[in-house]
Parts: structure tokens; C-alpha cells; sequence
């Protein structure tokens, strides 16, 4: 093995035990302290105890939302900068987390859905609809749906989007009232019917993904050298476009929207095991969950009794990381 | 190759599509197209400033309106020139200042994605002020300075950590998207700490309003901008070298790091003084730059093009947000969007593929 694969394999193996560091903090840390034991014995051998059931009811469906969540955005993010070829997209800045606000909001204003699994679909039709139409606005015109079309499409369609929103909400003092609990972006309050609802949709955006790695590294290179080595580039964006969507929705349905995590985790990665995606992407599946969760750790401590989301805590612990990174290695999108 | 190097290919200069204009025995270059649409854009945009002085709770001919703008006796002297115009003028120098504050830094980040937004300043002045609001701050004379001090205050830390050995453009954007978003989000937290009527208001401010807004306000913006003239006119001409690479630039005697932290900083000045006096109002720095940039077909979005759409987009807007909805008046942030991201979607669509280059 080369140097360079023997550090990629190396940073990899780092990260899944970091991950696994990550997963036992979520269900032994918390307004509860309950020992890695207790823990163990609650997953495997039941029990009743009050510590079992916090284990088993609360700490397991959060901690599996976390995962779910972290890797779906990190690995959207580094999909969206991949065909963009932009190192400032993610979720966010293109529309599709904003899609699945303005679904959210319609349906706590228009619809009378109150429950966070009501939010799901809402959320999942937002994200769909945003993307279609930003895909539609980029890929009109000649040319195609060039990078930087697609990126200003996606940030002009996020405009709208949160017109629209901020509209409804301030308009409607009862809906801001639901809706900015919501907006903030938490792990909290979600049960295992939620991530009932989004796992097959996480499974087959990820697949779709994946199968387009080699794809991504050929996109990197510019559109012509791409088609010259016979890569359909619309295709590709088409299905880069997609499988982010999925992906996004996944996320923002399960957590409301948690910025940053998108834009960060692929920096982080690629400073670590370069720009490769058959790389690049399983690091991102593994450190966005790693930063989602421990962050989430963090927010449960920091100010007892209360809980600061983990959207709140993934700025304000990831940043210190992504400054570090950026001053320290030269910036590749 | 990143979407950041692809402009470097290309001449930051192009003599064809240029004319050069002499004025006693200086010289310098005007970019016909863009000088064509400057034009058309100031005329339309006296067209929405008329209309915007006629609408209202009561009708005013166009004709009286003229008639106190050109400040002869009228019997509707007291609603069009007390009560609107003040707002309106706030109107169009905020929408200036942020439409040549976003130009400035999607020159310098050379990505047509970033705006103030991206580089602290919105978040900071937001952050600062909901933070005001939540300890009981509601004066609208005391809340622009506490914004215009976080809006600073954000930027100059996002330099702070950007400044190493010079400001790469990549560097300095994604350290200020990092600040930036753990500004805006310890603005949520404020925003979900509060009742909820603090939490209304506030969201109102980060909306960007020009309700009750008046010269008071537009006093603050109106200097600023007075005083910024002669860096503009300085940012004029030193822009067309942060299109070259550092090489070529060094080669020629640019230095390129001073030139960014020099446009960059007056695009902050600007973002930061607008926002104190409106509130961040949404999207105009990102969008007005990218609609101007498409109008007049310049490789960089011009400067004065950039500063009429600014205002047009936040005229209109703010006509749409009085008016639309009456006797409810929203923020003019809702609609500055509304009225912005359709047409540079339009734009988008009818382009040419040759004309969707980088910032």
C-alpha cells in the first residue's frame, strides 16, 4: 500500500473510532448521567430501570437521528460543492433546506399539523419542490445547468423561498410561535417514528451518491475534461442534484434546519484524506455524524437544565475547527 | 480547476466594449453597455420613485409629486415630502450602499454567492442587536449603533482570522461564513430564549424594515456614503486586478492583498451602516450585483449599476410592502426577494452560456 492510501486508510479507521467515541458519549452523557455499562446492559439486556428506559426510549432514537442526520448533510454538502464547483455550497445556500422550511411552515400555518413526525412529508415536499425548480431555473437557457448557474439559481431561489416564509411568519404570530422552535434545529423531542419515516430515503440517497464518486472527481476537473473522458455531464448534476435533495430533505425533515455541518464536514474531510471522492465521501459520512453528536453532548452540558440545539452548538464548536483548518492548509473546492 | 481559478483565464480588461472618456487631461475608460444600462436603470428608477411617492393611503397625482420634489408650493407638500419622502430616500441609499457593498465583496471573493452576509456583517449586526432586544433594548435610536458596532465588530474578526501572510479570497470567505454562522445561530438562540413578542419584533429587524424609518436614519447612511466617495471612486479602478492570479498581479506591481482588504473594507463600512439604519434587509447585496453584472455583461459586477438596481429592488419592495397587504405593513425584507430572485432567475434562464462566467 502507498503512503498516500496508508494515511487515507489510517484517517478512516481514526474517524469510525471516533464515531463509536461520539455514539457511547450521546447515550451515557446527559441531564442524566448513566455509566457505559448501564448502558451496555439496557441496549442488550433490557431491563426497566429508569436509566433503561432513558437509554432505550430517549438517548437510542436521538443518537440513531444524529447519525442519520450528520452523514446525510455532510455527505450533501460535499456532493453540492462537488457539482457547483463551489467551496461555499451546501443545503442551505442552494434552497433545498429552505424548500423544506416553507413546507413546514404551510403546514403548521395552512394545514394544522402540529407534531414533528406531521412535519416529515411537509418537509420532504419543500425540499423536492426547491430542488426541482432550482434545477429547472440552472438548466434553462443555453449551456446547461452550468456550476455557476446552478449556484445562483439555488441562491436566488433560497431568496424567494425565504421571502415567502418570512411573509407567512410574520404575518401569523401563532405560526412564528411554533415555527421558530422548529426553525432552530434540534435533536431533541425526536422519537424512532421519525427515523422510521427517513431511512429508506437516507439508504437511497446515499447509494445514489456513491455510485456517482468517480463521476464527482471527473466534474472537478471542468466540464470539457469530463466529457472527454466520457462522462455525461448533465447526467451527472442531474444525479448529484438528486441524491443531495434526498439527502437534505433526510436531514432537515428529521432536525430542522442545522446549517454549517454541509459546509464544514467536506472542508475538514478533503484537508484529511484530499479530493478524491471514493475518499472523500465516507469521510464525510463519518465525521458529520461525529460533529452532529458531539456537539449535541456539548449542548446537553453546557447549560443545565436547559438544552442548547445542536445547530446552535455545531457553529459554535465547529467553527474554531474550520478557522484552524482554512489558516493552516490552502482551500481546494 | 475550482469555479474560483476560471476567471483568471480570462483579460480583466477587454479595449473592445470600452470607450475612453477625457476630461480635461485625465482619462479613463467607461464600459459602454454598462454606462447604457446606468442610464436605463436611473430611469426607471425615477419612474418607481415617482410611484412610490403617488401611492399611499391617499393618491397624489404624479404631477404634485414632481412639483415637491422640484420644491414648489403644493397642497400635498405635507404627506409626499414629510411623510414619504424620508422613508423613501432611507429607501434608496440603503439599497445602494448594499447593492455596492455586495458588488464590492463578490469582486473580491470572486464568488458570486458571496455577499455581507457571507463575511459577518448582517450576522454580527443581527446578533448584536437581537441580543439588545432580548436585554431589553427597543429604542430605534439606540439599535443601530449596537448593529453598525456588531457589524464591524464581526467583519474585523473575520479579517482577524482571515490575515495570514495576506487574504486569499477562498480564505477570507470561508472564515466568514464560519463567523457568520455562529453569529446567526447564537441569534436564533436569543430569538428562542425570548417571549415571543420580543421574539416578533426582532424577527422583524433581521427581516430588514423600513417601517417609521426616516432621515434620522438616512443622516447616518447619506455621510457614510459622502464620505466614501473617493475610495469609490479609488475601488473603481483598483477591482480590475482581483480578477488577475496573485502571480500575474505581483508581476505587474499590484498588490493584491491590500487591494482585497481595501475594497472588502469598504464593502463592509457600507453593509454595516445600511444595516444599522434598515436592518439587514434581505438579498439585495446578492442579488442587485448579479442582476446588474447580467445587464451590463461586465466580467465584474459594476459598481454603479449595482448601486441604482440596489435601490430599485428596495423601492419597489418597499411599495409592495406597504401597499400590498394595507392597512398591514410588512417588512420591506420579505419583498426584496419577492421582487429580486424571480428576475435574476428570468435573467438566468435567458442567458447565454458565454455570459455565465464567475463573479
Amino acid at each position: 500500500m502507498s503512503g498516500v492510501a496508508r494515511r487515507r486508510v489510517g484517517w478512516i479507521s481514526a474517524a469510525a473510532l471516533l464515531l463509536l467515541v461520539a455514539v457511547a458519549a450521546s447515550l451515557a452523557i446527559g441531564s442524566r448521567q448513566i455509566s457505559l455499562t448501564e448502558v451496555y446492559d439496557a441496549l442488550l439486556h433490557g431491563g426497566t430501570s429508569d436509566n433503561a428506559q432513558v437509554v432505550r426510549s430517549l438517548r437510542v432514537p436521538r443518537t440513531v437521528i444524529g447519525v442519520m442526520v450528520g452523514a446525510a448533510l455532510a455527505v450533501a454538502g460535499t456532493v453540492l460543492q462537488g457539482i457547483t464547483r463551489n467551496p461555499i455550497a451546501e443545503p442551505g445556500i442552494l434552497g433545498i433546506s429552505q424548500g423544506a422550511s416553507l413546507g413546514v411552515v404551510c403546514a403548521i400555518a395552512f394545514f394544522g399539523v402540529h407534531t414533528l413526525t406531521g412535519y416529515v412529508w411537509f418537509a420532504f415536499a419543500g425540499a423536492a419542490a426547491a430542488a426541482v425548480c432550482v434545477y429547472a431555473v440552472a438548466s434553462g437557457g443555453r449551456g446547461g445547468a452550468s456550476p455557476v448557474k446552478l449556484a445562483l439559481a439555488g441562491a436566488a431561489m433560497n431568496a424567494f423561498i425565504a421571502s415567502v416564509v418570512s411573509a407567512i411568519v410574520t404575518t401569523n404570530a401563532r405560526a412564528l410561535d411554533e415555527f421558530r422552535f422548529w426553525d432552530v434545529g434540534s435533536l431533541s423531542g425526536r422519537d424512532a417514528t421519525i427515523a422510521g419515516q427517513t431511512w429508506p430515503f437516507l439508504a437511497l440517497g446515499l447509494l445514489l451518491v456513491l455510485a456517482m464518486a468517480r463521476g464527482l472527481d471527473a466534474l472537478a476537473l471542468g466540464d470539457d475534461v469530463a466529457r472527454g473522458l466520457g462522462r455525461n455531464v448533465a447526467l451527472l448534476r442531474l444525479a448529484g442534484t438528486a441524491g443531495a435533495t434526498v439527502l437534505t430533505g433526510v436531514a432537515v425533515a428529521a432536525a430542522g434546519p442545522i446549517a454549517f455541518t454541509g459546509l464544514a464536514v467536506p472542508h475538514i474531510a478533503r484537508a484529511l484524506v484530499g479530493t478524491a471522492h471514493r475518499w472523500l465521501l465516507p469521510m464525510a459520512a463519518l465525521l458529520g455524524p461525529v460533529m452532529l453528536l458531539l456537539s449535541d453532548v456539548i449542548g446537553r452540558v453546557v447549560f443545565p437544565p436547559s438544552e442548547v440545539p445542536v445547530s446552535v452548538m455545531t457553529a459554535l464548536a465547529g467553527v474554531p475547527f474550520l478557522i484552524a483548518l482554512v489558516r493552516r492548509k490552502a482551500v481546494a473546492a | 480547476m475550482s469555479a474560483l481559478d476560471h476567471d483568471v483565464s480570462r483579460p480583466a480588461v477587454r479595449a473592445a466594449g470600452y470607450t475612453v472618456v477625457r476630461a480635461g487631461r485625465g482619462s479613463f475608460l467607461v464600459h459602454r453597455r454598462a454606462a447604457v444600462a446606468a442610464v436605463a436603470l436611473a430611469a426607471v428608477l425615477a419612474v418607481a420613485v415617482v410611484a412610490s411617492l403617488c401611492v399611499g393611503e391617499s393618491f397624489v397625482a404624479p404631477t404634485e409629486v414632481v412639483r415637491v420634489l422640484l420644491g414648489q408650493p403644493s397642497p400635498d407638500e405635507l404627506v409626499v415630502g414629510t411623510l414619504r419622502l424620508p422613508r423613501l430616500v432611507t429607501g434608496l441609499l440603503v439599497g445602494a450602499a448594499f447593492g455596492v457593498a455586495g458588488a464590492l465583496i463578490q469582486t473580491v471573493a470572486r464568488n458570486p454567492l458571496a455577499s455581507p452576509d457571507v463575511i459577518g456583517v448582517t450576522h454580527g449586526a443581527g446578533a448584536a442587536t437581537v441580543a439588545a432586544m432580548t436585554f431589553g433594548v427597543t429604542s430605534y435610536t439606540a439599535l443601530p449603533y449596537v448593529s453598525v458596532g456588531g457589524g464591524l465588530a464581526a467583519a474585523a474578526l473575520v479579517y482577524l482570522f482571515a490575515w495570514r501572510k495576506g487574504l486569499s479570497a477562498s480564505r477570507f470567505v470561508l472564515i466568514g461564513i464560519g463567523i457568520s454562522v455562529a453569529l446567526g445561530s447564537l441569534s436564533r438562540l436569543f430569538l428562542t430564549k425570548g417571549d415571543y413578542l420580543v421574539a416578533q419584533q426582532a424577527k422583524v429587524w433581521l427581516t430588514g424594515s423600513l417601517n417609521g424609518r426616516g432621515y434620522e436614519q438616512a443622516a447616518p447612511l447619506a455621510t457614510a456614503l459622502l464620505l466614501l466617495v473617493v475610495p469609490l471612486l479609488w475601488a473603481a479602478q483598483a477591482r480590475r486586478g482581483v480578477s488577475l492570479d496573485d502571480d500575474t498581479a505581483t508581476a505587474l506591481g499590484i498588490r493584491l492583498d491590500r487591494v482585497r482588504l481595501g475594497l472588502s473594507a469598504i464593502g463592509v463600512v457600507l453593509a454595516s451602516v445600511a444595516t444599522g439604519a434598515a436592518g439587514p434587509v434581505d438579498f439585495v447585496a446578492l442579488l442587485a450585483p448579479q442582476i446588474a453584472r447580467r445587464l451590463a455583461r461586465t466580467e465584474q459586477p459594476p459598481l454603479v449599476c449595482s448601486a441604482l438596481t440596489g435601490a430599485l429592488v428596495v423601492v419597489v419592495a418597499d411599495l409592495l410592502a406597504r401597499r400590498l397587504f394595507s392597512p398591514i405593513e410588512l417588512p420591506v425584507g420579505v419583498f426584496t426577494a419577492l421582487v429580486g430572485a424571480p428576475y435574476l432567475m428570468w435573467l438566468l434562464i435567458r442567458t447565454r452560456s458565454r455570459s455565465g462566467g464567475t463573479a
